[in-house]
């Protein structure tokens, strides 16, 4: 039987196909939690109220969609964890890969994913603002929308960017704990302990990383930050997952 | 043209070696039976070859190359075990319709007739199968992949006997009918001893023998008789087993003039390779009944 030659870039495709098709729990969870998170923005809301002059009071109360976009977030971070684990690794073994393949296959499909999820996540403030037109811009409340269709579209570019990068963040724990199993553990005590010993010292690394990434002005050196972030944890992790063995 | 070349192949696992100094090669288009006890080796190699392992040191070549994170020789072998597990959000068909994509030679027609053959449903979920069922399943993945390497490690665990005998016939026709190179590991050496071309019999990580059948029928021989006819007459240590109950009974090396044993008296039998195999790859010293005697 004669031998076949197979180009990378043609079994990359197939795989990222396979994954979109087979990989649905992801998606599942994603509506799941984006529900969970339009629900209670509908009803959680800050409320500021004044008035009394003239008889007249008001209240304000803002909606937004960042509940459920912090919801994705959390999604992209577990689910790029998930899909390192033995049986979502085990799949592209049961067929053709190498381990470059599979690793550039699986950063694609957290691509589209965070895209979707993205997508998803903006469209939502419309849904939550449709809900409240209905609901409750009744009886003397007033609703009032702030678009402008450039930020918008800016906002959805940030968040495609940002779950990328949360995804390359879980993808390398991931291949960490998968390269070596007591990483689960040693992980969080450590990164986590490592924020509170600092935070004792009064070094606050949370908020600067947050300033770091999302308090960037300039959308190019944004783009840039999370783009090279999510390309040294990737490449960390393929160099990482290189040597593995599979079906132990 | 080897397809497999395996030189001084050493692997540890847990400062184990699991395999110790493997020499062998394996031509093109035979097919051959990796035989060897629980803990021998067997899936290991297989592993290797399939580039799922790495080696710990020496040499292995599948189609020239390394197996390992290679991607032309995972395109160009399938590695068929019961620890394949699939995904559960695809149904049966939907994973046949999947391996297509991947495998250059993949076979539908072959698969579909198979899939109908054996009663599996489209939308059934292979988690849910029975272990035979899911075994059945795994078969005919490796079968329609036309893969110039497939490899089948125990693949018959849980198929019911009438199941297997379908396996060992489809293999055969399927073997005909597209010639490849096929490794299968067994314990059932009886049930597969019709197909095979060659015998690798490994035993504590290294190749005990690598016979063809028709060698391997031949290696060795029962002999009966008077006791001391048979020690004039073979050597001790080509002596692989013997039994004393009704007689000297010993499987020896073919290696002595079977006129001389005529000669003295003694009776010449043969020993199925099945038989031998247990003979060549007993570790233990006595018997099961050995364990239970306390005092």
């Amino acid at each position: 039987m004669s031998l076949k030659q197979v180009s990378e870039s043609k079994i990359i495709k197939n795989q990222l196909l396979f994954k979109l098709n087979s990989f649905t729990g992801v998606f599942t969870s994603m509506l799941a939690l984006q529900l969970l998170a339009i629900f209670m923005s509908y009803y959680g809301s800050s409320s500021m109220g004044g008035g009394g002059v003239y008889g007249i009071s008001y209240t304000f109360s803002y909606y937004s969609a960042n509940v459920v976009i912090a919801f994705t977030f959390l999604w992209i971070f577990v689910n790029s964890i998930l899909i390192t684990t033995r049986a979502y690794k085990e799949d592209d073994f049961h067929f053709v890969t190498n381990r470059m393949t599979q690793n550039l296959s699986n950063i694609l499909f957290l691509f589209v994913a965070s895209l979707i999820g993205a997508v998803t996540a903006m469209l939502s403030s419309f849904l939550v603002k449709i809900l409240i037109y209905f609901f409750k811009a009744t009886k003397g409340n007033y609703l009032a929308v702030d678009l402008n269709a450039l930020e918008w579209f800016t906002g959805l570019a940030a968040t495609i960017l940002i779950l990328f990068m949360l995804g390359s963040f879980g993808y390398f724990i991931g291949i960490l704990v998968q390269w070596y199993k007591k990483l689960a553990i040693i992980l969080p005590v450590v990164l986590i302990g490592t924020v509170m010993a600092l935070a004792s010292q009064g070094h606050y690394i949370l908020p600067e990383i947050i300033e770091f990434y999302f308090m960037e002005h300039s959308f190019i050196v944004f783009l840039l930050k999370v783009i090279g972030s999510a390309g040294v944890l990737f490449a960390a992790a393929i160099l990482i997952s290189n040597q593995q063995e599979v079906r132990k | 043209m080897n397809v497999i070349e395996c030189k001084q192949l050493v692997k540890m696992q847990r400062n184990q070696k699991t395999l110790d100094h493997v020499n062998f090669s394996i031509k093109e288009n035979t097919i051959t039976g990796l035989i060897g006890r629980n803990g021998a080796g067997k899936t290991t190699l297989l592993k290797i070859i399939a580039g799922y392992w790495r080696k710990t040191a020496g040499d292995i070549n599948v189609f020239g190359v390394n197996p390992f994170n290679s991607l032309f020789v995972s395109a160009n072998t399938i590695f068929v075990d019961d620890q394949m597990s699939f995904s559960n959000s695809l149904s049966l068909l939907d994973l046949l319709e999947e391996a297509g994509r991947f495998y250059p030679n993949w076979d539908m027609s072959l698969a579909k007739r198979l899939f109908d053959y054996f009663g599996f449903l489209p939308n059934q979920i292979h988690e849910n199968l029975s272990k035979g069922k899911k075994s059945t399943f795994n078969m005919i993945i490796g079968l329609a992949a036309h893969c110039p390497l497939t490899i089948f490690d125990e693949p018959t665990t849980g198929m019911d006997v009438s199941v297997r005998k379908d396996f060992y016939r489809a293999l055969l026709k399927d073997y005909l009918e597209h010639p490849r190179t096929i490794i299968i590991s067994s314990h059932h050496l009886e049930e597969v001893e019709d197909l095979l071309e060659d015998i690798l019999l490994i035993k504590d990580g290294r190749v005990h023998l690598h016979l063809t059948v028709d060698g391997f029928k031949e290696y060795a021989v029962g002999l009966r008789g008077n006791s001391a006819l048979i020690y004039q007459l073979v050597n001790e240590e080509d002596v692989l087993y013997t039994n004393r109950v009704g007689g000297e009974y010993v499987i020896v090396k073919n290696t002595f003039s079977h006129q001389q044993a005529k000669r003295l008296g003694l009776e010449i039998s043969p020993v199925t390779p099945n038989d031998l195999c247990v003979y060549l790859t007993n570790t233990t010293k006595g018997g099961i009944d050995d364990v239970f005697k306390t005092s």
